[in-house]
């Protein structure tokens, strides 16, 4: 489905990725860890398409298309989601309203009629109800004076009504209770189908506490430097991001 | 009209502002005394064989009691209980140049007076259409007696290629612990030229909101001048400005504080594309004994293309001790994190720049005071950015 092969890729001077590959395929969890300023953020802002970072070697692959071609709306239409690792507020627009434009224009690119406005609250509501939402929630403005909590669950709301086939969510546990992390990780591990799948993107193992991961990958100066099963996150946790390095370099 | 020979008229449109005089430098009225001079050799022309429709629209989408003053004729006087409508057939004598053209050329003036409270809002619409060029004058007179309680929509638009310049005199006298709702609409066609100039009296512990929505028009200049000369005013008035290539829109706003306490607070925002040009002038006078005044004035402006102009200048003069005041004025562009937060949920840039631009725009209609305006108004202003945002070739990518 993703086949990242020696991505390099830079904000402004500053080289951030640097021969990055992974391959992700249907129905797989993958976590990618690693400490700060390891090139977590970079990877996921790079796939959605942010226009800041400049893809200078290297290919992703999508679907059998080249990803690099594509707006980030295209991308998004043609079923990556990004989970935001700081959601935006956007006050003045409603997030009923951007929940459902975000639908129809997938709809729409997909060939399909607008959404129903009755059945789209009554999934709205659904979906509320398993991330502990408040309905209320869907008449504020897009996460305009939303917690931090708040947020991450808006965006785990946004991906559950935009059931995407590829979805990154970067950073998606930070600075959020235990309450909210069980319900954000609820609202994923639902999610979770032999057609989608999922690249977590953390630097604390708590997070796979709940979700469990398929494959875990250690990144580190914008290279993956080892790739294991669930285990390889016990063992950071235990000994620390130093370990790996020494042991990739050794 | 007429009382004046046409030499004479032509003097007098010979001295309307020019960009030395310091409150017109951003804004040139040669066009104006341009299409005044060359109408005053023609006289009117025919007019427009859409502008019953265009008022028939108008006054059937907003809900109010209306008042029509078309071409500068006043076309009916609706019957509202509690209010008093009569036609005048002159102006005062104006204290300001374009006061005077308005009242050497004016042909029907209107006189409201309200008593009481009034549910339904009064509208008040201000309308030219003609074939030709055509010159237009409005005069209206708004007194709300003490402790009465109006709304008043003021609609201005214009239909046509023709040149054309509509100058509008309003004054409105609040009355002690009266309450008075305002809102102006302006929908001009984008190739006219408008002057309006409003002076607002607000009387003893008396309320006055308003909001002005500046959404069409070719030059548009508006005074709102408010003279608060009485303990416990409140006083609120906002604005909003669209405006897409060639167009040019320039807000003074003036509020003398001779008395406190009072309050004056005011918001504009506007939102630029293309080659166009706006200025927000908004000057507070604090005098000297007006102890407890709490004067607040903002504006804040969104630039979607690199050649469109904003002057901005919040002017202060404080001459007293026991005072509250403050400013801010913004000038940005759309925020890059949030078109891409929207574009990665799939929408396109377009409809990102319209969802955001809309929102900017929105917060000065929500606080729009006549509750009947404002489905018109966002009706408007959704039409207005629609093509703005579309029309344009030039944004920052």
């Amino acid at each position: 489905m993703l086949e990242i092969n020696n991505l390099k890729s830079r904000i402004g001077d500053t080289e951030i990725l640097r021969g990055l590959s992974l391959s992700v395929n249907p129905g797989e969890v993958h976590a990618i860890m690693g400490p700060n300023g390891s090139g977590k953020s970079t990877l996921a802002q790079v796939v959605a398409g942010h226009q800041d970072y400049e893809v200078t070697g290297g290919s992703v692959t999508y679907k059998g298309q080249d990803l690099l071609e594509l707006e980030p709306e295209e991308r998004a239409r043609e079923g990556i989601f990004l989970g935001f690792q700081y959601p935006v507020e956007i006050p003045g627009v409603n997030n009923a309203y951007l929940l459902k434009a975000a639908l129809n224009a997938k709809r729409k690119h997909a060939g399909l009629d607008e959404i129903d406005a009755f059945e789209f609250l009554k999934t709205a509501r659904e979906k509320m109800a398993t991330l502990d939402m408040d309905p209320k929630f869907l008449n504020r403005g897009v996460n305009e004076g939303f917690s931090g909590g708040e947020k991450k669950r808006n965006e785990i709301l946004q991906m559950a009504m935009l059931e995407p086939e590829l979805a990154i969510l970067d950073e998606t546990d930070s600075g959020l209770d235990i309450d909210a992390l069980k319900a954000v990780a609820n609202g994923v591990n639902s999610l979770r189908n032999p057609d989608r799948a999922i690249v977590l993107v953390t630097h604390y193992q708590r997070l796979l506490d709940y979700i469990e991961p398929d494959f875990v990958h250690v990144l580190s100066e914008g290279q993956i430097i080892k790739s294991g099963d669930k285990s390889l996150a016990l063992e950071l946790e235990e000994k620390g991001y130093d370990w790996v390095r020494e042991a990739a370099s050794a | 009209m007429k009382r004046c020979t046409t030499d004479e008229l032509q003097a007098i449109v010979g001295r309307m502002p020019t960009t030395r005089d310091e409150d017109w430098k951003y804004t040139d009225l040669t066009r104006a005394r341009d299409i005044s001079s060359r109408w005053l050799t023609m006289g009117d022309g025919t007019p427009s064989s859409v502008l019953d429709e265009e008022i028939q629209r108008i006054t059937e989408s907003v809900e109010a009691s209306w008042l029509v003053v078309a071409n500068g004729e006043i076309r009916n006087l609706a019957t509202v209980s509690g209010v008093t409508v009569d036609k005048l057939d002159e102006a005062p004598a104006g204290h300001h140049a374009l006061a005077e053209l308005n009242a050497a050329l004016l042909k029907e003036g209107l006189r409201i007076v309200v008593e009481g409270t009034i549910d339904k809002p009064i509208g008040i619409l201000v309308i030219d259409g003609t074939e030709d060029t055509s010159v237009s004058q409005a005069y209206i007179e708004v007194a709300l007696a003490n402790h009465s309680t109006a709304s008043v929509i003021e609609y201005h638009a214009s239909l046509g290629d023709a040149d054309q310049y509509a100058n509008t005199v309003v004054s409105l006298v609040v009355g002690d612990g009266a309450t008075a709702n305002h809102v102006r609409v302006q929908n001009r066609a984008r190739n006219h030229v408008q002057t309006g100039r409003t002076d607002i009296s607000v009387g003893k512990d008396a309320n006055f909101r308003s909001a002005g929505f500046d959404l069409g028009g070719g030059l548009i200049r508006n005074d709102i001048v408010i003279n608060i000369s009485n303990a416990g005013a409140d006083v609120s008035f906002d604005g909003l400005y669209l405006a897409g290539e060639g167009q040019h829109i320039d807000n003074h706003t003036r509020v003398d504080h001779r008395v406190g306490p009072a309050i004056s607070k005011q918001e504009y925002r506007g939102i630029l594309n293309g080659k166009c040009r706006c200025i927000w002038n908004g000057k507070a006078i604090v005098h000297e004994g007006a102890d407890g005044t709490d004067a607040d004035q903002a504006n804040h402006n969104l630039l979607l293309s690199d050649k469109a102009e904003i002057d901005a200048k919040p002017e202060l003069e404080i001459y007293t001790d026991d005072v509250k005041c403050s400013h801010g004025t913004t000038v940005g562009q759309l925020d890059e994190t949030s078109l891409f937060y929207l574009r990665s949920r799939g929408l396109d840039r377009e409809h990102a720049t319209q969802i955001l631009t809309h929102a900017f725009a929105a917060g000065i209609v929500a606080r729009a005071p006549v509750e009947a305006a404002k489905e018109e108004i966002t009706r408007l202003m959704e039409a207005r950015l629609a093509r703005m945002i579309q029309t344009d070739d030039n944004f920052s990518s």
